[in-house]
């Protein structure tokens, strides 16, 4: 008979049964996260994948905030007196301020690169900063909203049900095979948008999409997984496949490759050593940045 | 209407509401290898981006015969970041999705510029001759029939100078081959395959012929004579 798999002492069966889709969740991150966070990386704005985040989570407790106001208006969003469904409710009533706060960031910061004044990363340090005091400040105006927010940013993602699993699912699902699937559109248009223009490719059109994917991912993992989580996996895995891909089709399959260990190993860290799941999952990806920092790989 | 390239009538080129050119008439035909020539900041890059369609002409028209156009680039506009393979830069040469084909002529072109033993290496890890002979080679996969080449020779050794010259001649094949518009600065190098010069200063856009601008000392004279006006 074959011996039951243990991790700190609890039989796998039993962690599966409590916290599987926590723990497909931070697969699906650690798989998809790390495309987008390819592109943030090379285009030179990896610092929106540390900022953006942190504008969801603000939204987050800003919809806490005005939570007794929508309430009046439109009805009890967390507690619904009439619908089994309140998980649902409150999951898109979060993704919608989420969103919108991603999105009002990602707008303005595209806007200021564009400006190239020369300040862009002082300004995104400046937008990072104001967006945490903001997400802290607004989370206080609820007591509701103070312990979703700890919960989000201290990444204790062991709570996450189907629906937030499947909202994840979906929306990463639906950005991995996109940028997969136009990963030359994307690539070109990015790396020389003269030459996309003069094949008649509309740059603009094909960065709103990618910036649109950004904003999806933000807001659809920070709501789930939180800000800590999302911002290590969308950095960390890019960074530490950069020197070892030669091509841009290897650099996406080992960040997704990293981001996959990573997210496996942080489960196992997490449970081994009783952890929580977020940080342990990117104190493992951190690891995968030793042979570069150690000078392996390409120049 | 002849069946020029290009053809430009008294057109203004320039960027916001200030116009660089002024009254631009000119027609690229078939088989012309053009180099575009002038002092720094007298609109060389305005007239080449508006001949190539990324600015429109303030006023005055611009009529496109040519359907299909290559395009190369200053090597230093693009990001030594980005872990592209050789290859990957070649297909971004085609507007539509990478056919069984294409892949053929990506080697094709590849080995056209004598770097078919590079297809698999990183495109930042080549020297700069070498990049700029991609990039040629990724201009060609869409059969143009005008190739416009944004400085090709800078920051690129002298040998190397004079193998994508030479690399361009070939592919002029003597005006068989695509129409080539070319911003230089080293004259030397365009004497021998250009058949023309358009010479751009004071906002205004004048062809030299092939006799003028080959023996150099009509491009030396009008050299002399900007230098004379700015200094005195």
């Amino acid at each position: 008979m074959i011996a039951e798999l243990t991790i700190g002492g609890m039989p796998f069966s039993l962690i599966w049964e409590l916290f599987g889709y926590s723990i497909l969740a931070a697969l699906v991150c650690g798989l998809a996260a790390p495309l987008v966070g390819s592109f943030l990386l090379v285009r030179r704005t990896g610092f929106y994948g540390i900022t953006l985040p942190q504008f969801a989570a603000a939204g987050i407790a800003f919809g806490f905030a005005i939570l007794p106001w929508w309430s009046q208006h439109f009805g009890d969003i967390l507690h619904p007196v009439d619908s089994g469904d309140e998980s649902h409710l409150a999951l898109g009533y979060h993704m919608q301020w989420a969103g919108l706060f991603t999105l009002v960031g990602l707008l303005s910061m595209t806007l200021a690169a564009r400006k190239k004044s020369g300040n862009e990363t002082g300004i995104m340090a400046a937008a990072f900063a104001i967006a945490s005091a903001a997400t802290i400040l607004l989370a206080q105006a609820s007591a509701e909203g103070d312990i979703f927010i700890s919960s989000l940013l201290s990444g204790e993602i062991l709570t996450i049900d189907s629906h937030e699993f499947r909202l994840l699912a979906y929306t990463l699902g639906l950005v991995a095979i996109g940028l997969v699937a136009f990963r030359r559109e994307f690539t070109q248009v990015s790396y020389d948008p003269e030459l996309a223009r003069v094949l008649g490719r509309k740059p603009l059109v094909w960065e709103g999409a990618l910036m649109l994917a950004v904003g999806a991912t933000v807001s659809a993992a920070v709501m789930t997984v939180g800000p800590v989580v999302i911002f290590g996996l969308l950095v960390i895995p890019p960074l530490a496949a950069r020197g070892f891909a030669g091509s841009m089709g290897q650099f996406l399959l080992l960040s997704s490759l990293i981001g996959g260990l990573s997210a496996l190993g942080g489960v196992w860290t997490s449970f081994h050593y009783d952890w929580p799941l977020g940080p342990s999952l990117i104190a493992f990806s951190a690891l995968f940045l030793l042979p570069s920092m150690v000078g392996v790989g390409r120049k | 209407m002849s069946d020029a390239l290009i053809r430009v009538q008294a057109a203004d080129f320039g960027y916001g509401k200030t116009s660089i050119l002024k009254g631009v008439n000119l027609a690229i035909e078939a088989g012309e290898f053009l180099g575009i020539l002038g002092p720094n900041g007298a609109g060389k890059t305005t007239l080449f981006r508006g001949l190539l369609g990324l600015i429109r002409p303030m006023a005055g028209s611009l009529e496109r015969g040519a359907t299909r156009v290559g395009y190369v680039p200053q090597q230093e506009k693009l990001d030594p970041a980005w872990p592209l393979s050789v290859l990957e830069i070649i297909k971004m040469g085609l507007a539509h999705r990478v056919t069984k084909t294409d892949r053929a002529n990506a080697h094709a072109n590849l080995e056209r510029v004598g770097l078919g033993d590079r297809a698999r290496a990183t495109f930042s890890q080549l020297s700069g001759g070498q990049r700029q002979r991609v990039l040629i080679a990724r201009a060609l996969m869409g059969s143009p029939e005008v190739l416009f080449l944004d400085e090709p020779t800078s920051g690129v050794d002298r040998p190397n100078q004079m193998l994508i010259m030479k690399l361009l001649q070939e592919l002029n094949d003597e005006g068989r081959g695509p129409a080539i518009l070319i911003v230089a600065h080293e004259l030397e190098l365009l004497a021998k395959p250009a058949t023309g010069a358009l010479w751009v200063d004071e906002g205004t856009v004048t062809r030299l012929d092939k006799e003028k601008f080959a023996g150099g000392s009509g491009i030396e004279a009008l050299f002399e004579a900007r230098h004379k006006k700015v200094t005195s």
